[in-house]
């Protein structure tokens, strides 16, 4: 009796020696890690907020001040010029 | 000189200002334990030692201006004191921003927050003395002062005498290389705003005060 060849596509070919087995991380593990990434990501961006605020608040109270040094300065040379002019006044 | 040295302070504090930040946001590496939020550390810290600073001078002054009455000293004072209560507002909003990236939650009343508060407070204290109490009320305003200034020891090794959330005392030393080059910039720019403000309201004082007295002599001759 012959033998039957099976069909060459179903044939399994023999294993290339240059090739090892695929090793790597399971699906489960890659959505795990994409899922620690997003959280750490959100972490990140929460975070930024926090810095962009507390830098916001600091310069926003240096320039507040500014600006009350600038308005006292103000103030203080119409006062100066209130003087002169009583002070010109007298002499004339 | 003395008088563009103010302005002098803040043209050198402006390039090192935007050298500073572009340090803290780009080239300063993220901390393993408090991630991103970290980066607050390099203005949190230097706007604490200056109220610290501010405090200490308003102290030394207040205590000279209730020795030998001196006008210049109550100036030099009252303008430490306006530094003070703005940085240390500084502080206390910061760190509670900070706190609450990196401890869940923005007040702890651990010892440190709570001195910092309580110096806040007694420098608040002390500006509405000043500003709104009469004459007579000098000599409380600068035992307020004196009584700040001694907060500053106390607030400086609350980390080491009572049991705190806040890192130790010697927290800046231990940075490593990139951090402590990031950090002395953003210091050295902020305390030469400061001082610049300080010098500024000083020298707009002592002006305020000299004014009072030539309005008095004339209204004195009329």
């Amino acid at each position: 009796m012959d033998e039957v060849t099976p069909p060459a596509s179903t044939a399994t070919p023999p294993p290339d020696p240059a090739y090892g087995p695929a090793v790597g991380r399971s699906l489960a593990d890659k959505e795990k890690l994409r899922e620690l990434e997003g959280v750490a990501a959100d972490k990140t961006a929460r975070d930024y907020q926090h810095i962009v605020l507390a830098y916001g608040v600091l310069w926003a109270l240096f320039a507040g001040y500014g600006i009350f040094l600038w308005r006292r300065s103000a103030r203080l040379r119409a006062d100066m010029n209130d003087l002169q002019r009583r002070l010109d006044q007298r002499a004339r | 000189m003395r008088k563009i040295l103010p302005d002098l302070c803040l043209l050198a504090a402006m390039p090192l200002l935007v050298y500073s930040v572009h340090r803290v946001f780009l080239e300063t590496p993220i901390e393993r334990q408090m991630g991103t939020a970290f980066k607050i550390f390099f203005f949190h810290v230097p706007m604490g030692w200056l109220c610290m600073l501010m405090a200490v001078i308003c102290g030394v002054a207040a205590g000279v201006q209730l020795r030998r009455r001196s006008a210049v000293a109550g100036a030099v004072a009252l303008a430490a004191a306006e530094l003070g209560f703005v940085t240390g507002l500084g502080v206390l909003l910061t760190g509670p921003i900070w706190g609450s990236a990196t401890w869940g939650t923005p007040w702890t009343g651990d010892a440190r927050q709570v001195t910092t508060a309580l110096l806040w407070l007694v420098i608040a204290a002390y500006l509405l003395l000043r500003h709104y109490g009469p004459r007579s009320s000098d000599r409380l305003a600068a035992a307020l002062a004196i009584f700040g200034a001694v907060n500053v020891p106390i607030i400086y090794y609350a980390v080491k005498l009572w049991k705190t959330m806040h890192p130790s005392t010697g927290v800046v030393a231990s940075l490593p290389p990139e951090m402590w080059a990031t950090f002395w910039p953003g210091l050295i720019a902020l305390a030469l705003c400061t001082l610049a403000l300080f010098g500024l309201r000083t020298r707009q004082l002592v002006l305020a005060d000299e004014l009072d007295a030539a309005w008095v002599r004339l209204d004195d001759n009329l």
